[in-house]
């Protein structure tokens, strides 16, 4: 099934057009990843796709049912998590706080205790730290909590926005076992990220953005040995 | 002797301390979620005093004038939030400019609201008696009054503390004011959790009125000072830390008490020469980030 569906998405910051026509598919289960430079509009894309944007013409659908006009807050509801560059938390409050955040829409509010003892078992450290501020926490465990937090929404789609930055490489691995993870849960997951080599190793699928626009879609285990993308992200 | 004088410093340093936790609160909850320095803050000081004055001259309890004053005050701030500054904030090209313009604003509406208390009760001074007389302790003899105030102000700031940290709404206003596209992201409404901390501020404004009114004369030029305080306050604790806030009242209580006691025209200097030093030595204020 079709989770989501991006179709012919122009989106425009005052008068520069930053997306030019995109489209992208994102069957359930599946982690497709959205590579690219800095400033090719990944970012903007996922905020298109949760509603923080609109786009200027285009349609986003999940499962079927048109985004359009629906407001951020109800597509949470609906089952997309969006995790932002950087994880964004609240410093100044403690990890079980900002798990409670995660779940703030009514809907999801009621079901917050369920949801964090099951966020728990997958991130048990978070557990025994839950009183802490997380501004305490290191760069890693930050990323956990972000990842935990998003979570917290019990969302049938998780957007991440550049996962992977400013982490040690052990870090990567560990996180990026997690989204695995998540995929067996059968959660399907859209990856933003530079990191294009590990990337490749966990996701399904891959759209390359540049410049606004798609340039090349397919599947990781042809894209690794496509020339371009060698060439342009792998650096071989 | 020297006993005496320290007790009464405290007392007096706790109940200002008090007065002065609770309007910072109010206005530090409006700058940290609405980005709003509210400079109209102590006008709704001054209509809280005041009207707790006037109601009680035609016979009702000061306590049940508060009863009455809360939501309306609750309503004010909304309303002004919902009517003009959301619509400013829809038509600020950026952030800053929003953040000047809403000051500027709430400068026009200070002289707005400042006249129209001007118009219904003139300049005069204003006073009733409220729990007038006295318990002795440790041999100095304490005003009824001053402890109800303080134990009032107590209350209210525990109750907005707890408020703040255990409720949902309180959650999502703390979540706002640590990274508001963050909570959007949440699912937070940010322009109705502004509106509500706007309220909220106006609320905690109107019981400090009430306060003052029961401990001293007022009349309807109180405001402005009492803003500055406020900001002194806010700076002092940290911009948009309502613990920050709660400490540096009781911290500017003490001194303004233990001033007061030797000049009571002095206190006003000693507030800002602690913010000028503050301003070098911490410019993020006491608890600020």
């Amino acid at each position: 099934m079709t989770m989501l569906e991006v179709s012919n998405i122009n989106c425009f910051y005052g008068n520069v057009q930053v997306l030019w026509d995109v489209s992208l598919k994102v069957e359930q289960a599946e982690i497709v990843a959205l590579l690219g430079a800095n400033g090719a509009g990944k970012t903007t894309l996922l905020n298109t796709i949760t509603g923080l944007m609109r786009p200027k013409s285009g349609h986003v659908r999940f499962m079927g049912e048109s985004l359009d006009n629906i407001p951020s807050h109800a597509i949470l509801e609906r089952g997309i998590a969006y995790l932002p560059e950087g994880g964004r938390l609240f410093p100044e409050m403690t990890i079980r706080e900002n798990l409670e955040m995660g779940a703030y829409p009514m809907s999801l509010w009621k079901h917050r205790k369920e949801n964090m003892e099951r966020v728990f078992e997958l991130f048990p450290k978070l557990k025994e730290r839950q009183k802490q501020l997380a501004c305490t926490l290191s760069g890693g465990e930050k990323q956990m909590l972000a990842m935990a937090r998003g979570l917290m929404s019990n969302p049938k789609c998780c957007l991440f926005d550049e996962l992977s930055y400013g982490l040690a490489p052990i870090v990567v691995t560990e996180v990026f076992n997690i989204v695995k993870s998540l995929r067996e849960q059968g959660i399907t997951v859209l990856l933003v990220e530079q990191n294009v080599h590990q990337t490749m190793e966990i996701a399904d699928r891959a759209y390359v953005l540049e410049n606004g626009r798609i340039v090349l879609d397919g599947q990781c285990c042809d894209l690794v040995n496509d020339d371009y993308i060698k060439k342009a992200y792998l650096g071989l | 002797m020297i006993i005496t004088t320290i007790l009464n410093i405290v007392i007096g340093g706790l109940i200002m301390g008090g007065i002065y936790a609770i309007i910072s609160m109010g206005l530090s909850i409006q700058y940290g979620v609405a980005r709003i320095l509210n400079v109209s803050h102590g006008e709704i000081i001054m209509f809280g005093a005041l009207l707790t004055w006037a109601l009680q001259s035609s016979g009702v309890h000061p306590m049940l004038a508060l009863l009455i004053g809360c939501p309306a005050a609750f309503i004010v701030g909304f309303v002004l939030h919902r009517t003009i500054y959301k619509r400013l904030k829809d038509i600020s090209p950026t952030q800053g400019a929003f953040e000047g313009n809403a000051m500027l604003v709430s400068f026009g509406i200070m002289y707005v609201l400042a006249n129209i208390a001007m118009m219904i009760w003139g300049n005069q001074q204003k006073g009733y008696s409220f729990m007038a007389y006295a318990v002795n302790f440790a041999g100095t003899s304490i005003p009824v009054n001053r402890l109800f105030v303080l134990v009032i102000a107590l209350i209210v700031s525990v109750l907005f503390y707890l408020f703040l940290t255990r409720s949902r709404l309180g959650k999502s206003i703390r979540a706002a004011s640590q990274d508001a596209t963050a909570a959007m992201m949440m699912g937070v409404k940010i322009n109705r959790v502004a509106a509500i901390c706007f309220g909220i501020g106006a609320v905690l404004a109107a019981i400090a009125g009430a306060l003052i009114s029961m401990i001293y004369q007022v009349n309807t030029t109180i405001g402005l000072g009492y803003t500055v305080i406020a900001i002194i306050v806010v700076v002092l604790g940290g911009m948009g830390s309502v613990p920050g806030s709660m400490l540096g009242g009781f911290i500017l209580g003490f001194i303004g008490s233990a001033v007061s006691y030797k000049d009571p025209s002095l206190s006003m200097v000693a507030y800002y020469l602690i913010i000028m030093v503050l301003l070098l030595v911490k410019p993020k204020g006491l608890l600020g980030r």
